[in-house]
């Protein structure tokens, strides 16, 4: 049986343009899939695209990228194809997406109210009385304490955790079906931190939308995610479930990125780290973009490695699957 | 949209802070103007007494039989220079700005009666220096690198290099010498014997206004004519800076984050750019309009003096030429005045307008 998908993200490239006119392949050829209500992680290092792959799932590059390729299913429609008054339709409304530093999110000059006002009075048409009252509902619901104040005030009144927490009551004002976190608590101090990620739980249970959180942190990712796509240098190099991911990973660079991970339960003089460093954009290795960092690697990851699926949507991308299976021992 | 608060709420106590802040910087004005007028006097100080005392002399046929140096004594033009500004500074507070030499009146009311002529003119140039310089300028970032942002650019540059003597000359050459569209002066002498015969009431004293409430609309088109020439020149040499201060401004605000949630939000680009990004991007270009007004208003001198206006500017520009030290203190002083209130609300605009800006 086939299982609901609510946002299908196929083969999607994103292409940079530097100053000299070069092509960056920021986003080159990624896939995966978010089910409705259930949290997807998306993970990797600074740098790996998973950013940029957010922006383009709500169109939002920047005037210097551009959309290569691929397509972007959202309950069925592919929102590449739409036109861009359909589009503004669809941001807010149906996808939603809250930032790292929730104090640039924030326009300086309007109040926290003007701001979630307009996103209502934008999606749904209620009078805008009943869109401060609704306002004033989300900021209580998201857990700022005496919201109808809090509406009049503007962004620099608040702190760090009560901006973050305005918005995510901008982004589920219009109780979008996803929501994309994009490093959602990365400028935020780790209680609060906490915090949040459990409102943003909290606030899936009570909405029931799908999360899309990108992030670099493999605790969060433990914490929150019910699926995991991993993305190594504009590519996705495994996905699969938590399980699969945490538990029984099957490529080499999953496998670094959690062994990189500090543990407490564990005795270790140094933190394990993956040799070498993240290609620079402009030149990719052929083939697998693992190469070079890879202790399994031989001629064979010249060309462009296999789609290898292990059952139950744990796929990986390497020619060496099977192989790495065996070093998986050695966590 | 107000609902009532429990406490007073925040206005209140905002307009009891906007007051106090008022009072405490106006109250700095005139340690201002003192310092203004001691840095003045201290200049024409250097001039010796002779010098001075042939400000006081308009013609040789005055000195005939009269002994120069009992000219000095009486005007104690040998006094030590503090006694002598001590005594300036008496008759100044008593509302005593002295003899205008060159305006042929006390000084106070000849800058009175010159400053709405210049304060027209600054209205006047400030209108189009303020729009085209903001609306080129965004026009100019949201076209960032293209044909047009770069010949906006040159077109501004060129502005901007343009000393106002030499464009104002080109102004009076074309628009007087070869189309006849836009003559010197303040008015033509037709309109100036209707607004100097008693049924013209003078409310303003600029011409413009008053001839409009005087329901005279052919006077009120004749001051626009000779406005022109003057506000042409302005515009093209002072709107440049804006349309640089603005176009950087708008494309540092279109790369910031709430623009991009304003667009992830759903809203229109027309509205991402009017209310989101414009909003924050004028922030810093009202300051500089205020300080442009500001300077303007103080530095008319060389079109008013191109354009042969009747002004403050060419009032001071002559007071100065012919030495007559009690205009230029007068026109200093006013200047001053002009300087601090105008900057008063400049600041005041900025906290007004910025939320983030407290008045401290």
């Amino acid at each position: 049986m086939k299982e609901p998908v609510l946002l299908e993200v196929r083969n999607l490239k994103v292409y940079f343009r530097n100053d000299e006119g070069l092509e960056l392949r920021a986003v080159d050829g990624v896939s995966f899939t978010v089910p409705p209500g259930k949290t997807v992680a998306l993970v990797g290092e600074s740098g790996c695209g998973k950013s940029v792959t957010a922006l383009a799932i709500l169109r939002l590059v920047e005037a210097n990228g551009r959309i290569a390729g691929g397509e972007v299913l959202f309950e069925g429609k592919n929102l590449l194809a739409l036109s861009e008054r359909e589009m503004q339709r669809v941001r807010g409304k149906e996808i939603a997406i809250i930032f790292q530093e929730p104090s640039a999110a924030l326009n300086p000059v309007y109040t926290v109210g003007e701001q979630i006002v307009e996103a209502i009075l934008l999606h749904q048409s209620v009078s805008r009385e009943k869109a401060r009252a609704l306002a004033e509902e989300m900021l209580h619901l998201v857990g700022i304490p005496e919201p109808r104040k809090r509406l009049n005030e503007y962004p620099h009144e608040l702190s760090g955790g009560m901006k973050q927490r305005a918005m995510i009551a901008m982004a589920l004002s219009c109780r979008p079906k996803l929501l994309i976190a994009d490093e959602p608590t990365t400028s935020l101090d780790v209680t609060i931190q906490a915090q949040i990620l459990e409102l943003l739980r909290e606030l899936q249970r009570q909405i029931g939308m799908a999360i899309l959180l990108i992030t670099h942190d493999l605790g969060i990712v433990a914490d929150m995610a019910d699926e995991v796509v991993v993305m190594y240098a504009g590519k996705v190099v495994e996905r699969g479930t938590k399980y699969d991911i945490f538990k029984r990973c099957r490529h080499p660079y999953t496998l670094g990125l959690l062994r990189s991970v500090p543990r407490l339960d564990v005795d270790e003089n140094a933190l394990a780290s993956i040799p070498g460093f993240v290609p620079d954009p402009l030149h990719f290795p052929e083939g697998c973009r693992f190469r070079g960092r890879c202790f399994l690697e031989d001629e064979t990851c010249a060309t462009e490695p296999p789609e290898v699926a292990l059952g139950d949507g744990h796929v990986v991308y390497c020619h060496h699957a099977a192989l790495s299976e065996v070093c998986h021992g050695e966590r | 949209m107000l609902e009532p608060h429990g406490d007073c709420g925040p206005h209140g106590a905002w307009f009891a802070l906007m007051i106090f802040y008022i009072l405490r910087r106006l109250l700095f004005l005139p340690l201002t103007l003192f310092g203004i007028s001691l840095l003045i006097f201290l200049m024409i100080g250097f001039l010796g007494p002779y010098q001075r005392l042939a400000t006081f002399i308009n013609s040789p046929e005055r000195l005939k039989g009269a002994d120069v140096d009992k000219l000095v004594e009486l005007y104690g033009l040998n006094d030590p220079l503090i006694i002598q500004y001590g005594r300036w500074l008496k008759n100044v507070l008593r509302g005593n700005l002295g003899w205008s030499y060159v305006g042929k009146e006390p000084v106070l009311s000849a800058i009175l009666k010159r400053f709405p002529y210049t304060l027209e003119l600054t209205l006047f140039a400030a209108i189009p220096i303020i729009f085209l310089g903001t609306s080129l300028g965004v026009l100019a970032a949201l076209n960032h690198n293209k044909p047009l942002d770069h010949g906006l650019r040159i077109f501004a540059v060129v502005g901007w290099s343009f000393p106002d003597f030499v464009f104002g000359l080109f102004v009076l050459m074309i628009f007087y010498g070869t189309l006849g569209w836009f003559p010197p002066g303040n008015l033509s002498v037709w309109a100036e014997e209707i607004v100097k015969s008693p049924h013209f009431r003078n409310f303003t004293g600029m011409l413009t206004l008053d001839a409009l409430l005087n329901g005279r609309f052919d006077v009120f088109l004749d001051a626009l004519r000779h406005l022109a020439g003057p506000v042409l020149t302005l515009t093209y040499v002072e709107f440049a800076f804006l349309l640089r201060i603005t176009r950087s401004s708008m494309l540092e605000v279109l790369r910031k984050e709430y623009v991009r949630t304003a667009r992830a939000k759903g809203l229109d680009e027309r509205v991402v750019i009017h209310k989101h990004a414009k909003r924050n991007a004028l922030i810093p270009v009202a300051t500089v309009s205020g300080q442009t007004v500001i300077g303007l208003l103080a530095g008319t001198v060389i079109v008013e003096t191109i354009f042969n206006r009747t002004g403050l500017g060419s009032f001071i520009a002559l007071a100065s030429q012919q030495l007559d030290y009690a205009s230029i203190m007068g026109g200093s002083l006013f200047f001053g005045l002009i300087l601090v209130i105008g900057n008063l609300c400049v600041d005041l605009s900025y906290a007004l307008i910025d939320p983030r800006v407290r008045l401290e």
